[in-house]
């Protein structure tokens, strides 16, 4: 029998195989995928080529992505001059503990929703989704507030809580999804072995549950790492807390914006976060089906 | 560069908040374990337990602060009437629907521009999805590699993404332009008219957004067994019947929560439009960037908070409609 | 990753949090909010302006939160700092906590902290924040605390003033490079002709065409302003207004005296790439122009309009303003400082440092202003200028005429419809307000 396959770069046969494909078919797919690779990475260059242009130049007429003069004084300036290190230090500090405690929150209140069928479960199921619906600019003005009240402003204690706390509702969801595709059984043979049901939850459901609490991880760290409005709410005062969104903030002024420092700090910045979503990406791509599917 | 005293400051920060954490959790579970498990032998003991602290924190983060919008959205506070509003009983409501939010649009253009930009941008993202996903989708040379450099725009803090593009968009010196005059066309004024300006923050969102989308639909097609394509082939379907009767069904659970959220993070997206438009022309404003303008810069408390309530009461109302229609919260009980 | 791997990493993790928090709290820096007025004990003997420290009796400890809008890129956060440190060298019992703010964070962080209870003492700002603050009552009337006369006009309203000023300026200018350009015209006739000259790739103005601030300028120079006598009213859809627009896109297509589009860092660059002979930008700018054209650089005012006026940039300058509820030692601390900071020394020091004009009158005629060319420039356009509104209704004008210039420059609209149009804009959003 005929292999369907259609010869445009559009419609392509949804075998896995890729012995089937003509040779032709598979040079298209690889065009394809490279001209979509070169769009995805372009604007990421062009924001290193202004970091290594000097004189602080946004815009130019020049289109070349290493410009004739290039140098990497605004790496320099921002590394030993500016304390980005410090700002990235910072972010990671918090980032790390918002994923540690995000993940413990969401793992153990995802259990719940799972495994126990408690008064008020749907309602809360609705109520986390619903959660994702909220404007976040309708929350700044009273978390601000709040924060001034109990006095948590300038510190790190009310913007870990509340980037754990934010990220919560997705957390749970996705957990749940993937609890909800391993049998109980598992668990259930352990009890009757003797283990309570704590240790059944942290020896059996928890290894199982790795790729989804690693996108959890991320979620939280991307989350915290990249957050702007509520550091700026949180913090600001004190200059050595600073994350790094606000750290690159401090580098415009009302009317200039030295944009070769900010850019190179918007390269350096991205580069942690890449390696770990890299690092995680085949996690990501089996953990986020959310183990409805079944073959 | 950084001083060891610096280090061990914000280290000594993050360690008295996990503190806190960890001996307030403690305490709450104690009281609890007392309370529910010894005292009342509570048959749901245990969920509660494991769920209080998340109850807590969405309590003080989340929903205190919608009740005290809400409040809000009942009186008529703004910069005249900073510390000594009143209440007004429903009038901002009626006001949202009735008057321009900004300047001149009023609400329903409003939202009719958003429900086009989130249909826009979903469309765009599943579709972009789900080609990259099917060409993905094969045992072929550096697939891990086109999977890792497809997921950069994901991986990118959002606001960086979107400051490169507003680069870009620039009418002299954007690569856009520059190359729609290269192949003979003219350069489009991206950033001060307002159809290009939409159109460029579609541009923008779209790439942001097919990573997390192929990345799911890849997953969703790696778990269907070939069974049944080869089960269809033999009956004589073609590839185009294929997709549409097996890979569509088979990845609908996979998909419909996807498409949700996918579908409520761009209507509530605030980066993108907020940034792409530099100039603040009115007619690429969304819902939530006129929200933000009214709060922020009209400083109109009163009014955004009821028009805050409306947004979101626009989305639980379609999120409800969407659920009911495609079933897929069957497959959460 | 393998689940004992997992629990191992997450519990070290932990384990290191909690050490470093145990840690001698020396390390710790107080972090928590700036504390709010001390209870009023014996007030603080009142410190002479730039006198040496003196014996001084032992002064209760003042912690003053000084939010600024002055950031790093043009040196002007390290000027303040300066004058922190400075401050606290005298009196070792104040001490500052200095926050740079970006101007609309600054203003909305200010309003929420106040509604909070709990504002910075002390504001370095703009002056049209004092239409939103006069309006929700956030800031204190200063004629009672300060010697007014010193200075330039400062901000007025309602017969009583709100804000000390540091510096003047902030206005527009014509600036000019002198290699392409060896001299200035003196009016739109003599640009449209020089203007001739640049046909190639360099050209011959620049300035930010999407910013009303660029517009208001010309609109004085035609006779007109966005507000009718009282100040309050929006007056913008008159003639002369028609006439400005009309100027702006004849610039642009009829003399082609400006590229077609161009914002803020597009002519910033042109011109200091040296494809721009002429710029219109700020004070502000003149830092960094100095730096890559050296003795190049030259400064004029705007050209007059044929057969009409100077146009007229907007002045203001940069403020200090208090918060209501001040009072006691904080109070005494706070005032003292302002004082410091814009006795004369300090302003001829910033005057030196971010070559800005000054605020205290006598230092507007020291020397070093009429023999720096750069600095007498701005001061002659500085002269023509008229003093940017400060009242709430303005933003209501800035709002209304920015679509409808970049609609009239984008060929869109015509100068007449633009100008109904941002007429009512401006008048539902001056309702609005309530």
């Amino acid at each position: 029998m005929a292999t369907t396959t259609v010869p445009t770069k559009q419609k392509k046969s949804f075998f896995e195989g890729g012995r089937e494909d003509s040779p032709f078919k598979r040079l298209l797919i690889h065009l394809a995928l490279l001209a979509y690779c070169v769009i995805t990475v372009y604007p990421l260059l062009r924001i290193f080529t202004v970091s290594i242009r000097p004189g602080n130049r946004l815009l130019s007429t020049d289109l070349s992505l290493i410009p004739a003069d290039a140098s990497f004084e605004s790496y320099r300036i921002v590394l030993f001059d500016k304390p980005l290190l410090q700002w990235l230090w910072n972010s990671l500090a918090i980032t790390a503990a918002t994923a540690i405690i995000g993940v413990i929150l969401a793992a153990t209140s995802a259990y719940a929703f799972s495994r126990h069928k408690f008064p008020g479960r749907s309602l809360g199921l609705i109520f986390l989704l619903t959660t994702q619906m909220i404007p976040s600019a309708m929350l700044m003005v009273p978390i601000y507030i709040l924060a001034i009240q109990l006095g948590v402003v300038g510190t790190y204690r009310g913007l870990v809580v509340a980037y754990s706390v934010t990220s919560i509702p997705f957390s749970i969801w996705i957990l749940k999804g993937y609890y909800d595709t391993i049998p109980i059984d598992l668990e259930e043979a352990a009890r009757i072995d003797g283990c309570t049901e704590l240790e059944a939850f942290w020896r059996i459901l928890l290894p199982l549950s790795a790729p989804a609490l690693a996108i959890v991880f991320l979620f939280n760290f991307t989350q915290a790492w990249n957050d702007y409005l509520l550091a700026r709410v949180m913090l600001g005062a004190q200059e050595t807390l600073l994350t790094w969104p606000l750290g690159l903030q401090r580098l415009q002024a009302q009317f200039t914006t030295l944009w070769g420092q900010f850019s190179a700090g918007a390269i350096l910045v991205t580069i942690p976060v890449m390696a770990l979503f890299l690092y995680t990406s085949k996690y990501l791509i089996s953990g986020l089906t959310l183990g409805s599917v079944k073959g | 560069m950084i001083e060891g005293g610096v280090v061990l400051k914000s280290l000594a920060e993050v360690g008295s908040t996990v503190l806190y954490v960890l001996i307030g959790t403690l305490i709450l579970e104690a009281f609890l374990y007392l309370v529910l498990m010894r005292w009342l032998k509570y048959r749901y003991a245990l969920p509660f337990m494991l769920l209080a602290p998340a109850v807590i924190g969405l309590l003080v983060l989340v929903v205190y602060p919608l009740i005290w919008e809400l409040n809000l959205s009942f009186g008529n506070m703004s910069l005249r009437r900073f510390k000594n509003w009143e209440y007004v009983g429903f009038t901002n409501y009626v006001r949202v629907f009735t008057e321009p939010v900004l300047k001149q649009r009023t609400l329903w253009p409003l939202l009719g521009q958003t429900v086009l930009w989130t249909l826009i941008n979903v469309v765009a993202h599943v579709a972009g999805g789900m080609i990259l996903a099917l060409l993905l989708n094969r045992e072929m040379k550096g697939r891990g590699l086109y999977r890792t450099i497809i997921i950069i725009p994901w991986a990118i803090p959002q606001i960086i993404a979107v400051l490169a593009w507003r680069g870009e968009f620039n009418y002299e010196y954007g690569f856009i332009n520059v190359i729609l005059q290269r192949i003979g066309l003219a350069p489009i004024q991206w950033l001060t008219t307002p159809g290009p300006n939409f159109a460029a923050m579609c541009i923008t969102n779209i790439w942001l957004g097919i990573p997390f989308m192929m990345v799911i639909l890849l997953g969703g097609l790696q778990s269907i067994s070939g069974d049944y394509y080869e089960a269809a082939e033999i009956d004589g379907a073609n590839g185009w019947q294929q997709f549409w009767n097996i890979t569509i069904p088979l990845m609908q659970p996979v998909m419909a929560p996807a498409i949700i959220l996918g579908t409520v993070w761009t209507f509530n997206n605030f980066n993108v439009p907020f940034f792409i438009n530099q100039f603040e022309l009115e007619s690429s404003d969304i819902l939530v960037t006129a929200l933000f303008r009214a709060a922020f810069q009209y400083n109109r408390y009163g009014f955004s908070a009821a028009f805050a309530f409306v947004i979101f009461i626009f989305l639980l109302v379609y999120s409800i409609f969407y659920l009911r229609a495609t079933g897929a919260l069957k497959g959460v009980r | 990753m393998s689940k004992k791997f997992f629990a191992m990493i997450s519990v070290l993790l932990i384990a290191v949090f909690v050490l470093a928090a145990c840690a001698p709290a020396a390390t710790e820096a107080p972090t928590e909010a700036p504390v709010a007025e001390q209870p009023t004990q014996a007030p603080a003997a009142e410190q002479p302006t730039a006198a040496p420290a003196a014996e001084e009796p032992a002064m209760e400890e003042v912690l003053i939160a000084l939010w600024t809008k002055e950031g790093e890129a043009d040196g002007g956060f390290q000027y303040v700092k300066s004058l922190t440190d400075a401050y606290t060298e005298m009196h070792p019992n104040v001490k500052f906590e200095v926050v740079n703010k970006e101007v609309e964070t600054l203003r909305e962080d200010f309003q929420t902290s106040s509604l909070a209870g709990d504002p910075p003492e002390l504001l370095w700002t703009v002056n049209d924040h004092a239409g939103p603050f006069t309006a929700a009552d956030l800031i204190m009337p200063l004629d009672e605390l300060f010697d007014m006369s010193q200075y330039v006009d400062s901000v007025v309203m309602d017969g009583m003033t709100y804000a000390v000023p540091i510096s003047s300026g902030n206005h527009l200018m014509l600036v000019y490079n002198k290699e392409l350009l060896p001299e200035a015209p003196k009016s739109t006739d003599e640009l449209i002709e020089v203007a001739k000259q640049f046909t190639g790739e360099t050209k011959a103005l620049v300035y930010n065409q999407t910013e009303p601030f660029w517009l208001v300028p010309w609109l004085g120079g035609f006779g007109g302003s966005v507000f009718a006598e009282d100040g309050v009213t929006p007056t913008l859809n008159t003639p002369e207004m028609v006439s400005t627009l009309q100027w702006l896109l004849d610039m642009k297509t009829t003399y082609g005296i400006v590229p077609s589009e161009s914002d803020y860092d597009g002519s910033d660059t042109l011109f200091k790439e040296g494809k721009a002979a002429m710029i219109i930008n700020g004070d502000w700018s003149l830092g960094g122009y100095s730096e890559v054209l050296g003795d190049k650089l030259g400064v004029a005012p705007i050209p007059q309009v044929a057969g009409a006026g100077w146009p007229k940039p907007y002045t203001s300058g940069t403020y200090f303003m208090l918060p209501k509820g001040l009072e006691g030692a904080t109070l005494d601390a706070v005032v003292d400082f302002v004082k410091f900071a814009t006795n004369e020394e300090n302003e001829i020091k910033q005057l030196e440092t971010l070559n800005r004009l000054p605020a205290l009158r006598v230092v507007l005629d020291n020397p070093m202003i009429s023999e720096d060319p750069i600095l007498a420039g701005s001061a002659e356009q500085m002269s023509y200028g008229t003093p940017m509104p400060s009242v709430l209704e303005m933003r209501c004008n800035w709002d209304s005429m920015k679509p409808e210039m970049l609609a009239v420059l984008a060929g869109t609209k015509a100068p007449e419809q633009a100008a109904a149009d941002m007429q009512t804009a401006a008048e539902t959003c001056v309702s609005q307000l309530e």
